[in-house]
């Protein structure tokens, strides 16, 4: 026997949802009745929905919430930082930040300049043909790069641990 | 964000109201156990996985953004769980051919319709999980395609093709099934 075609079996499946138009249901009945591919693979559609609607919801153990409720505090996770934590860490980001401009303005890194030759490194010669360049490192520099770095993360403390859920209280509040 | 009710006892809960969370428990336990089992098809094992789903869900009730329904959101994390737990246990020991699939008789009377239901199960256990647990919720009609989608982690947008085209493999594997037991008769 012909099997039918994919469209035929998403019209069957919509008409045992109940998806389907007046005007297709009736045509699909018709056509149930009068071609018996389609009548066969109805009757397999129809006996999976069948067994599939009879599932019923599964139940846990008796004491199952007793048991989730007394594992609850041996798995604590890692709690975020509480309010007073965060405040800590922004006032310590912040004096940092403060006390290396005093020191960067009073010329204290002016002076203090290196760099990094890379010919110094052990390499043998087959590999390396070339004389490998030098890196030069101003002090001041490297001291203004870290001072972006804790202001960056001086904004995500406030921004994350401070006013997020300072304005998402009053969000609630409002409600 | 959505007009749930378990939101203020959520709020509650996040206060230090920690007790209420006995309440939450309750109501989702059978939904949330029944996608583990369909999903591990074992007692012992979705009890364990659903439990370790609900604990994971309270230490996260702060990740909770309240832009969708706290069932949808606790349900993907109960997938997600017993999709782990489905890993550990393969590496472990099991193969998808010899997939126990748990059966219990219920008497001489229900004969054909236990008959009916290990067949089912046997099916069910060809396809993958994410279709399994989905036409399980489909069926339980508790969910929205939408929210079916979020839970499984299917595109909202295919849902419906994948729920059709599981009851489609699921019909043409009972057919095997009972193709085979009927060769065995």
């Amino acid at each position: 026997m012909r099997k039918v075609s994919e469209s035929v079996e998403e019209m069957l499946l919509d008409y045992l949802d109940g998806n389907l138009t007046k005007a297709d249901k009736e045509k699909v009945e018709k056509n149930i009745q009068e071609i018996p591919a389609w009548q066969v693979r109805f009757d397999e559609l129809r006996s999976v929905n069948s067994a599939l609607a009879e599932a019923k919801l599964e139940q846990p153990s008796k004491n199952f919430t007793a048991s989730v409720m007394s594992r609850l505090n041996q798995y604590q996770a890692p709690r975020t930082f509480s309010l007073w934590n965060s405040v800590l860490l922004l006032a310590g980001v912040l004096v940092a930040i403060g006390i290396t401009t005093v020191l960067l303005s009073g010329g204290l890194y002016d002076n203090s300049n290196t760099s990094i030759d890379l010919n110094q490194i052990a390499i043998p010669k087959q590999i390396v043909k070339t004389p490998l360049p030098s890196f030069e490192f101003s002090g001041k520099i490297v001291v203004n790069i870290i001072i972006i770095l804790n202001l960056a993360i001086a904004w995500i403390v406030l921004d994350r641990a401070i006013l997020k859920p300072f304005f998402q209280r009053r969000m609630q509040a409002g409600h | 964000m959505t007009n749930d009710p378990e939101h203020s006892r959520i709020e509650r809960i996040l206060a230090g109201e920690q007790h209420l969370y006995a309440e939450v428990v309750d109501k989702y336990k059978s939904y949330a156990y029944t996608i583990a089992q369909k999903i591990l098809q074992s007692r012992p094992d979705a009890e364990e996985a659903t439990q370790d789903a609900f604990i994971k869900a309270f230490n996260h009730l702060n990740g909770f953004n309240k832009q969708s329904k706290f069932s949808t959101w606790l349900y993907r994390i109960v997938f997600n769980t017993a999709i782990s737990h489905k890993r550990k246990n393969k590496q472990q020991f099991q193969s998808l051919e010899n997939t126990f699939v748990e059966y219990r008789g219920e008497g001489e009377g229900m004969l054909e319709k236990t008959d009916r239901k290990k067949f089912l199960n046997l099916a069910m256990a060809k396809l993958n999980e994410a279709d399994r647990t989905a036409l399980t919720l489909f069926y339980l009609e508790e969910f929205s395609l939408e929210e079916i989608a979020e839970i499984t982690g299917m595109q909202a947008n295919t849902a419906k093709v994948r729920i059709h085209r599981a009851r489609l493999r699921l019909a043409d594997e009972l057919k095997n099934i009972l193709n085979k037991e009927a060769l065995t008769l």
